[in-house]
């Protein structure tokens, strides 16, 4: 059993104490504003979106796209022998725990934090997105796998090292077999995922169209910055269509 | 003289479930080649000897020892590469083909790395003509989990017996198949046994099976009372 207070519920309620604690700052600015107004004087900036940036962001949003499939790639192929140490099925017990620690400890810090630290390390550049989105999506994918992993039935891989099958070979042919559909799944689930991750970070330096967001937003060019919006809107329907026809040829046959 | 020597030895061998012993101390020499049936009501303990044979199981007390082909002394750990398994519960992989799954049985016997990316295709053709000789080849390439009990069934055995064990211990291997089939099943264990003087220990729940095909009977009674007797039935 995973432990009741683990780092994600723990930061679950402190947040929800936060919250709570946070109610106050709702005040009125004591301004007289007109609320409808303001909103409706920031949106018509929005409109029409300035679409002549086009060619500009079009290589951003294909970078977008690059960031989030080489980090998701690159968290399923370390997600998987991660997941195997952090299953109680495959690995021994101190490994377990250290192991789900640590995939805690990389989901507790949020994408955009990781996104900061890899910038400072390895500048502002893609590079540092592709860093930020893998290690971001190995806390998630590595829980996945590892869950995944322990729902295959214990005996069967047991029966095969009763005949002599070694480690791997019992994992191989034991447990993989019914674990693969699930990561095929969990692994086109943080994809699309990643595609939307890949579009933010970019406010922060790590590449792809959000540095365009960033770039608008600084010079209050919202026609522009709209324009990226739809752009960003149109890849991720696309994307999410693309995903869930994937998915469902890849499910297992029921 | 190796053929002197038996093939399964069990001195002063004591099972215990939740402390309790579930029969009475087991002491037996078994001959190579033999074809041994175990009998007895569920709950006296077939099952539970099986998985001491296999290496599975602690005995509380009591030496089991296989003596190999080449003459070695060896525990069930130790033999455990020239065992061939059949699980009551099959414990086949659900998702895998049942060829895939009858390969497994020679993972014992192929380094990680010759298997990594699947097994060679002289074992791939010795799989199909195993299940070719149990009526299933036409099912090769389904996953188990689509396939009938007591197609899932021969699929274990075929598992059991195609690194060519030096012993079988098969726990109720044609349970879920009709007597003509079981019958099937059992001529091909006994013929594939006889073959390379591999020693079967099997239980089975249908006496008649047990009189038509074993050399001997291991007979457990109730209250951990057993004997053993040459021969089925009488």
């Amino acid at each position: 059993m995973r432990p009741r207070l683990d780092a994600p519920r723990v930061a679950f309620l402190l947040f929800l104490l936060a919250a709570l604690f946070s109610l106050p700052v709702l005040r009125p600015s004591g301004r007289e504003l007109d609320y409808a107004a303001n909103l409706a004087r920031f949106l018509s900036r929005f409109w029409p979106p300035d679409f002549s940036i086009l060619p500009q962001i079009l290589p951003s949003l294909w970078e977008t796209f690059q960031i989030a499939v080489l980090s998701t790639i690159i968290a399923s192929l370390v997600g998987i022998p991660l997941a195997a140490a952090a299953s109680k099925t495959t690995a021994p017990k101190a490994l377990v725990t250290s192991t789900r620690l640590l995939l805690n400890v990389i989901r507790a810090i949020p994408g955009l934090v990781w996104a900061l630290i890899t910038v400072a390390v390895l500048g502002a550049n893609a590079g540092a997105g592709v860093a930020a989105l893998a290690i971001y999506s190995l806390g998630y994918l590595g829980k996945f796998f590892s869950d995944a992993f322990e729902s295959a039935d214990p005996a069967v891989s047991a029966a095969l090292r009763a005949s002599g099958a070694r480690r791997v070979q019992a994992f191989q042919y034991g447990i993989w077999p019914h674990a693969r559909p699930l990561i095929w799944s969990h692994t086109l689930w943080m994809l699309e995922y990643n595609i939307r991750s890949a579009a933010i970070i970019g406010y922060v330096g790590a590449g792809g169209i959000g540095t365009w967001l960033h770039t608008y937003q600084e010079f209050y060019q919202w026609d522009k910055f709209a324009a990226v919006l739809a752009c960003i809107l149109v890849a991720v329907i696309l994307l999410d269509l693309a995903g869930s026809k994937l998915r469902s040829a890849l499910a297992p046959e029921a | 003289m190796i053929a002197d020597k038996p093939h399964l030895q069990i001195n002063n061998l004591i099972v215990e479930r939740e402390g309790r012993p579930l029969f009475e101390k087991l002491d037996l020499s078994i001959g190579r080649g033999a074809f041994i049936c175990i009998e007895g009501r569920s709950g006296v303990g077939k099952s539970s000897l099986l998985s001491c044979l296999a290496g599975m199981l602690e005995p509380a007390s009591g030496e089991i020892t296989y003596c190999g082909q080449d003459d070695s002394q060896q525990s069930p750990k130790g033999f455990c590469k020239k065992l061939g398994l059949v699980f009551q519960h099959l414990r086949l992989t659900p998702n895998a083909t049942a060829e895939t799954n009858v390969l497994c049985g020679l993972l014992g016997q192929r380094s990680t790395w010759r298997t990594l990316l699947g097994f060679p295709r002289a074992d791939r053709q010795r799989a199909i003509a195993l299940l070719e000789k149990l009526g299933i080849a036409h099912l090769a390439q389904k996953p188990v989990a689509h396939i009938s009990g007591g197609e899932r069934q021969r699929v274990a055995v075929a598992r059991a017996l195609i690194g060519e064990p030096e012993c079988v211990l098969a726990d109720e291997p044609v349970s879920s198949l009709d007597p003509q089939l079981a019958r099937q099943v059992l001529s091909l264990l006994k013929q594939e046994c006889a073959r390379s003087g591999c020693t079967v220990l099997c239980t089975l729940h249908d006496s008649a099976l047990s009189e038509e095909f074993s050399d001997a009977t291991l007979r457990f009674h109730g209250e951990g009372g057993w004997d053993y007797s040459a021969g089925g039935r009488s």
